[in-house]
């Protein structure tokens, strides 16, 4: 007989489950007395099953433990309710170390495995707790990130929306471009803030400088720098117009005008 | 945290149970009533219910220990057809209906916001189960856990009683291999 073909069937599972008809499982019956690999299959799949139920159980209500006790208490054959035996006079005599020492044997035992217990929660209490300092970590860094944001998004909004500021607006200085850069000037102390509308991203290497030109005379306002929203550059104190050159990294001393991107008169 | 206790295997357990010894069945309800629980809770999953039952196979278990031939199969696996065996005879008897019947005109507004009653599908061998192709899958519900006949799930889904046959031992191939492959 082909007994793998009969073992891959699904008999086996289904004999087990409780859901072969009667005919399946006599045959199974008389199967796995003559062969034992089908024997060997059934226990396995038996064994598979007893394990799927015993991972992770559910705990059993207690109420259950206790009804059972009171509902089966007639039927139990305890040692406490077997006969009364009268014990020997010289099991007195044992001396009372002997106790005490067996005792201790069982209390020595029973701390051992309590502090492997222990050792177990503690090392895993610990590991989570490592975990959560972690994850405050990167949290607190995170919102230091957001924080510095928010602060730059504040400042800036203050400075767009202060009416002494003098707004100008430089578009591109070569048609057929579409950029954009303003420039924030404040009235009174003469600081320069910039905000880049559409500039593209300046190649590597590369920087913006910002331009203020003085009697004709361009005079340099400081380069751009990476900042959130509006960029603080330097004072500048007097100017007729602003404008924008790509220069190396660092800034240059006088404008490539090769390079000129935005331009805008006061 | 390990228990200072005997341990017994599984014909000296039954020895002892069949003597009715009161300890033999303590430590038959301390290592088998959560996985028996969890049996019959993929099959009943009220927990009140699934309670009542749990308690009726403890009273069988205890008072058929006699009937069990350890020659057809492992006491687990008697223990575990008992348990399913009690709760399908629950779903299908006329207090269950009835009762299904109120919670549906009772419960059913605070079913459908989402109580916090246990997903009885996801323990057990119902959440292997659940990993199961759909064809397959449904056919071992309406088998297994609610105890229909192949006839009665051939008429329900209008399928062939001969494909119900062999897709259903097909089925428990696949729940055989599912079970190995999830490392049980």
């Amino acid at each position: 007989m082909d007994t793998k073909e009969y073992i891959e069937s699904g008999v086996i599972e289904a004999y087990v489950l409780g859901m072969a008809t009667a005919e399946e499982s006599a045959e199974l019956e008389t199967l796995r007395k003559q062969y034992p690999e089908v024997s060997q299959a059934v226990l396995e799949f038996e064994e598979h099953l007893e394990r799927v139920a015993m991972s992770n159980p559910e705990a059993a209500p207690a109420a259950v433990k206790r009804n059972l006790d009171q509902l089966l208490a007639g039927e139990f054959k305890s040692n406490e309710n077997g006969k009364v035996v009268t014990m020997p006079a010289t099991s007195y005599t044992k001396p009372l170390w002997k106790y005490v020492a067996a005792a201790s044997v069982v209390l020595l035992v029973g701390s051992s495995i309590l502090n492997f217990y222990l050792y177990d929660q503690y090392q895993s209490s610990d590991k989570k707790y490592s975990n959560l300092l972690a994850q405050q970590t990167t949290m607190q860094a995170r919102i230091d990130v957001m924080n510095t944001k928010l602060n730059g998004m504040d400042e800036s909004m203050r400075i767009i929306s202060d009416p002494t500021m003098k707004l100008v607006s430089m578009p591109s200085a070569k048609t057929g471009e579409n950029f954009l850069a303003t420039v924030f000037w404040d009235t009174k102390t003469k600081d320069v803030y910039l905000l880049n509308n559409s500039l593209p991203q300046a190649p590597k290497g590369k920087q913006y400088q910002l331009w203020a030109l003085v009697n004709g005379q361009p005079v340099d306002a400081g380069t751009m720098d990476l900042c959130a929203g509006v960029c603080h550059m330097k004072n500048i104190p007097n100017a007729q117009a602003f404008a924008i050159t790509l220069e190396k990294q660092g800034g240059s001393a006088t404008p490539d005008l090769s390079q000129l991107y935005v331009l805008g008169k006061i | 945290m390990p228990a200072l206790q005997t341990k017994y295997s599984e014909s000296e357990l039954v020895m002892l149970l069949k003597q009715r010894q009161q300890s033999a069945f303590n430590y038959l309800y301390d290592n088998y009533s959560g996985a028996l629980f969890t049996v019959i809770l993929n099959v009943v999953s009220d927990r009140e219910l699934a309670s009542d039952v749990l308690q009726e196979v403890f009273v069988k278990i205890w008072r058929q220990i006699e009937t069990y031939d350890e020659t057809k199969g492992r006491l687990f696996t008697w223990m575990m057809n008992i348990s399913r065996n009690a709760s399908i005879d629950t779903l299908r008897s006329k207090d269950f209906k009835n009762s299904q019947q109120n919670r549906e005109l009772n419960e059913s507004v605070y079913e459908s916001a989402g109580t916090t009653e246990l997903k009885t599908d996801q323990i057990g061998l119902r959440k292997v189960v659940r990993e199961l192709k759909e064809d397959y899958k449904v056919l071992v519900e309406l088998s297994y856990f609610e105890g229909y006949t192949q006839d009665e799930i051939s008429k329900m889904l209008s399928i062939p009683l001969g494909t119900v046959k062999t897709r259903l031992r097909t089925a428990l191939t696949q729940l055989r291999q599912h079970i190995k492959i999830s490392g049980y």
